[in-house]
């Protein structure tokens, strides 16, 4: 073979690697960057975290919402299931609670709409036994994942309103 | 090893390198750019699979890299656009007249991105437009600026500081039919009213 050849071979081959390897690692690569960045470099694990108000200088996650009120939990069910609780907003406003696996998937997601009076459930990773316990269980393919509890609130009167119901929200073991 | 030999090693290993950082390059390309399997409508466009696990290792990525945790199109669908009605690319220093009709959903937001898919940089507390903003005539039409200066007369969203910008229109609890056809959502126009001096 041409050496001339074999180098364009070559750079051809490697460029197909890097192409279809970043695409194949990204997610779990951004999402592993998230998880850090959302529990403070592994301090809060099991635990929600309370963004402040969306506001031009919001920068831990792309493309933020400033219409709603964040609370992020980065779970990690490797020593077993948690129990997550979250309470509806005074007066009804919306409520939007979704549990994303470590690959980005968005495993499930539930709101005020069918579950007015608070979302409540254990959350269980794939395969295992189900852990006994009240209400119902979601199963994620992941260790280790973000759960958002999203919350309308599009002024700053309606922002502290949401602000005060979810600091009762928990991600704890059973 | 003869030198000659070493010589065609390194060069080899500086190609596989180069070819490494092309292919890495063109993915971040690809990521930033295509493969959304979206359906463009009216100049806006969307994917009905984004944050669920239908989605392909292309769009996963790129929902990783420009949409990390988009709720399922259950809670909301999002639409993007970076052009006008023209086709013009949106840009800080133009108004931008936003009108629409009823969007399927209990409640709706438009908001400006820049390019590097944060928030404009600014401190106008008029990141977006939503639907208790805005004022529906009887039949339900309303009508928004987008611009880099206010305009009293008109729900507001602030474009300062965004630089060539694109809008995300996000529309919560969208209706079943809404959600397996776009081609049923009546998009709101984007018309460019003026550009350069501040109306």
């Amino acid at each position: 073979m041409k050496p001339g050849l074999r180098y364009l071979l070559a750079f051809v081959a490697a460029a197909a690697i890097g192409h279809v390897g970043t695409i194949v690692v990204a997610p779990n690569a951004i999402m592993h960057l998230a998880m850090r960045k959302l529990s403070e470099d592994g301090k809060l694990i099991n635990a929600f975290r309370f963004s402040d108000r969306t506001t031009s200088a919001s920068r831990w996650v792309v493309r933020p919402s400033p219409d709603l009120a964040y609370a992020s939990c980065v779970y990690d069910l490797s020593k077993g299931p948690i129990l997550v609780d979250v309470p509806a907003t005074p007066g009804g406003g919306y409520v939007s609670v979704s549990v994303f696996a470590g690959n980005t998937d968005n495993v499930a997601a539930m709101d005020s709409l069918r579950s007015p009076n608070g979302i409540r459930f254990i959350l269980q990773k794939e395969r295992r036994l189900v852990h006994p316990g009240d209400g119902p269980v979601i199963y994620t393919p992941t260790t280790r994942g973000i759960i958002l509890d999203r919350r309308l609130a599009p002024t700053q009167a309606a922002f502290e309103i949401a602000d005060k119901a979810r600091r009762s929200d928990s991600c704890a073991p059973l | 090893m003869p030198a000659s030999g070493s010589k065609s090693v390194f060069k080899l290993a500086g190609i596989v390198t180069l070819g490494l950082v092309a292919g890495v390059a063109s993915a971040y390309v690809s990521m930033k750019h295509f493969g959304m399997g979206s359906e463009e409508r009216m100049g806006w466009s969307g994917s009905r699979v984004t944050g669920s696990s239908e989605a392909g290792p292309l769009l996963r990525a790129r929902v990783a890299l420009t949409g990390l945790l988009a709720l399922n199109r259950s809670q909301a669908i999002y639409f993007t656009r970076k052009v006008d009605d023209l086709g013009e690319p949106l840009r800080e220093g133009c108004h931008y007249r936003l009108s629409g009709g009823p969007l399927p959903g209990r409640w709706w937001s438009i908001t400006a991105y820049a390019a590097d898919d944060y928030l404009p940089q600014n401190t106008d507390d008029a990141l977006s437009v939503d639907a208790s903003e805005v004022r529906p005539d009887g039949a339900g039409a309303w009508e928004a600026e987008a611009g880099p200066v206010r305009n009293p007369a008109m729900p507001w969203l602030s474009t300062r500081k965004a630089g060539n910008f694109d809008l995300t229109l996000r529309i919560y609890n969208p209706s079943e039919q809404a959600q397996r056809d776009f081609g049923t959502i009546a998009f709101p126009r984007v018309e460019r009213i003026s550009c350069g001096e501040p109306q």
